[in-house]
């Protein structure tokens, strides 16, 4: 790990998107057969798990299911709600346009910070910690253009900005953090959380490890009780980064809940990530976050600074794709028959 | 609700009419799968891997006969390798092997020679114990001290290509008249400054040997139940290193060379939209069997529901670079010399 004497800025990986082939077919056929012109919001909801792989990032994924059926909203609702261990849901946000002018003029910085609003308020009102999915609202703005079949569009994983930045005192595997048996306590009860489809989907949570090396994971409501003393309690979260020397972005508003919330000047994390859906300590990161409140920060009308358009190629910039050739209309109408 | 409750009548209906021994046996008789073994198999594969999945698909190509929540398996983000060695690597460090189905010579050759289901299949137990089922070792290869490595074509070809070559989601280079949106100029010139954000998240892989950078593709990997061959069917369904959608001709550079446009196709995928890579079922069946064949002229007895272990094993032949959880480490069959 790079060295941090006194305490360097902990720099977070950011979320990462990925679009199935699914999602832009089901948005076409709601435009041209449901939605016409009306470019208002569309709630969407994208899918996300822990990093599975040493070498590759998880992402955030959207498919067909992230969008409203055409037929019925209520029923595809319900459906979408329900993840799975491989499918964390995750609200967000679709501002499709109807030409490409309109595109390039959304106001982007407000776009993003009303998401970011949501996001502070439910950490403010409580909400975040009852369903803590909702710290890791995205926006997706897009413009369909179904002549050419070609879709224009950018995410963005908005970011609630701790100024000063949080400084970052420790970071290592969890491997050498934990003791061996409490490796072991930590990995059984992070894959029984993986394992219930209760818990499955639920990203943010508490690890406590009692001084006989067994560990309890909890949810976040369940903080208070966890104060006893002798305990160590970490707060874990499904981190989609890879890296080895970066956490990734859901925990950027995890430590702003934490702060407002629980007032805590020293945060001690886990990024919990997985090899072949099992909890793997190697790849796992334990790391020690020193939050300095920034003015306001307790303030619930004062809205923080917020970050989070997605880098392409290390750019900020749209992105686009043509599926011209899957999206055919005489072949869909075929299919359609 | 009502619809689904119907379907699942009906698709139990179904399972009740077609449980029974016959079905057993055709597993070990011809290498198929029954639905509700199918359905059984999977299950094991979710439990066992759980990268793994059931997915119910899009709602307009649900197929009666499955689970309306069971009708197809996916793992998703699962690894690409773009440089060769890494390949071979993949291929010979799986923990655990119970069966080598080592890379297949050409696709000609995996249905000739099944065909002929001739003496082929080279059994080597000394192998940590597990068996290695091959395939007539290309001549060429020779080179190799291993003999349980792959065709080194492919290795081959993945080092000929230049590794920056990659203008290739859908809608790159060749179609000309999508505008990079790079060149608009963003009018409230959008850049956020923010010193904890991570600057370089694109670069998605490190490897010592790749100038540092190695082009990663992601696959999400299927498996669906073809009714006509009666045997699980897979499907790939690519992303660039930016994770952007590959197109599926592209997928077929991460084919083994010999398969690519023969056993694999690119065809419409029975629940997802779009067209997606798969590798053709039609000799599925036989690969199996001769697999079965195998385990059992050894005394395993092998167990259906093991079935897509051996199934996938098989696949990562075809697929030798794209790697994705298969791992089996408990037996396969109920006799086996654990």
């Amino acid at each position: 790990m790079a060295g941090h004497d006194g305490g360097s800025i902990l720099v977070f990986a950011q979320f990462q998107s990925a679009v199935d082939e699914g999602f832009w077919h089901r948005l076409s056929s709601l435009k041209l057969n449901k939605l016409g012109i009306d470019d208002s919001p569309i709630p969407i909801t994208g899918f996300y798990a822990p990093c599975s792989h040493p070498q590759v990032s998880n992402h955030l994924t959207l498919l067909a299911q992230s969008l409203p059926s055409e037929l019925s909203e209520q029923s595809s609702a319900a459906d979408i709600i329900r993840g799975n261990r491989n499918r964390c849901p995750i609200q967000g946000i679709l501002y499709n346009t109807n030409t490409i002018e309109s595109f390039h003029l959304l106001d982007k910085k407000s776009l993003l910070n009303a998401e970011a609003m949501k996001i502070w308020e439910d950490i403010h009102i409580g909400k975040a910690v009852e369903d803590s999915s909702l710290l890791s609202r995205f926006l997706l703005i897009s413009f369909a253009d179904l002549k050419k079949w070609t879709f224009h569009y950018w995410f963005a994983f908005p970011a609630l900005v701790l100024d000063p930045p949080a400084t970052l005192v420790d970071l290592r595997r969890a491997s050498q953090y934990f003791t061996l048996d409490e490796a072991e306590s930590v990995s059984a009860a992070c894959n029984e959380w993986r394992n219930s489809s209760l818990t499955a989907d639920v990203p943010f949570f508490l690890v406590s490890v009692d001084p006989t090396s067994h560990a309890t994971i909890k949810h976040l409501k369940d903080w208070e009780t966890c104060q006893s003393n002798g305990e160590k309690l970490l707060f874990g979260f499904y981190d989609p980064c890879h890296l080895p020397n970066n956490p990734g972005w859901p925990l950027r508003n995890f430590l702003a809940l934490i702060s407002v919330r629980w007032n805590l000047k020293s945060v001690r994390f886990l990024c919990y990530r997985e090899n072949r859906g099992f909890a793997d300590l190697e790849l796992s990161l334990v790391g020690e976050a020193l939050i300095t409140v920034p003015q306001g920060w307790r303030d619930h009308q004062c809205l923080p600074n917020a970050v989070g358009w997605e880098h392409n190629k290390g750019r900020q910039v749209p992105r686009s794709i043509s599926l011209a050739k899957s999206m055919d209309p005489t072949r869909l109408a075929i299919s359609a028959a | 609700m009502v619809l689904s409750q119907r379907i699942h009548e009906a698709f139990k209906g179904t399972v009740e009419r077609i449980t029974g021994p016959r079905t057993v046996s055709a597993f070990k008789e011809k290498g198929v799968l029954s639905v509700t073994e199918f359905v059984v198999a999977g299950d094991n594969l979710v439990s066992k891997c759980p990268t793994w999945s059931w997915e119910s698909g899009e709602p307009n190509k649900r197929k009666p006969y499955l689970p309306l929540e069971k009708q197809f398996l996916i793992t998703r983000n699962g690894k690409r390798h773009r440089c060769g060695l890494a390949l071979l690597l993949l291929v010979i460090n799986l923990p655990d092997q119970f069966i080598h189905v080592p890379c297949l010579r050409r696709a000609a050759s995996v249905e000739e020679e099944y065909e002929a289901a001739g003496g082929e299949v080279l059994l080597d137990s000394e192998d940590n114990g597990g068996w290695l089922a091959t395939h007539g070792m290309p001549k060429e290869n020779k080179r190799d001290d291993d003999d349980d490595l792959p065709s080194m074509e492919t290795l081959e070809i993945s080092q000929t290509k230049p590794i920056q070559s990659i203008p290739t989601y859908f809608g790159g280079e060749e179609e000309e008249d999508i505008p990079d949106m790079a060149e608009y100029d963003e009018p409230d010139n959008l850049i956020e400054m923010d010193p904890a954000t991570l600057q370089s998240t694109y670069l998605v892989a490190h490897e010592p040997d790749e100038d540092n950078i190695l082009r990663t593709r992601t696959y999400d990997v299927s498996i669906t139940y073809d009714k006509y061959y009666q045997t699980p069917r897979v499907w790939l369904t690519g992303y660039d290193e930016s994770k952007m959608l590959l197109r599926p001709e592209l997928v077929l550079e991460d084919v083994s060379q010999d398969h690519a446009h023969k056993t694999v196709t690119i065809e419409d995928h029975p629940h997802l939209p779009g067209k997606h890579a798969s590798v053709h079922p039609c000799k599925h069946g036989a690969v199996m069997k001769k697999i079965i064949d195998v385990l059992m002229s050894h005394g395993v007895e092998p167990e259906v529901d093991k079935y897509l272990f051996l199934f996938l094993k098989f696949v990562a032949s075809v697929i030798p670079t794209i790697e994705y959880d298969y791992t089996m480490d408990f037996d396969v069959g109920s006799s086996s010399n654990r």
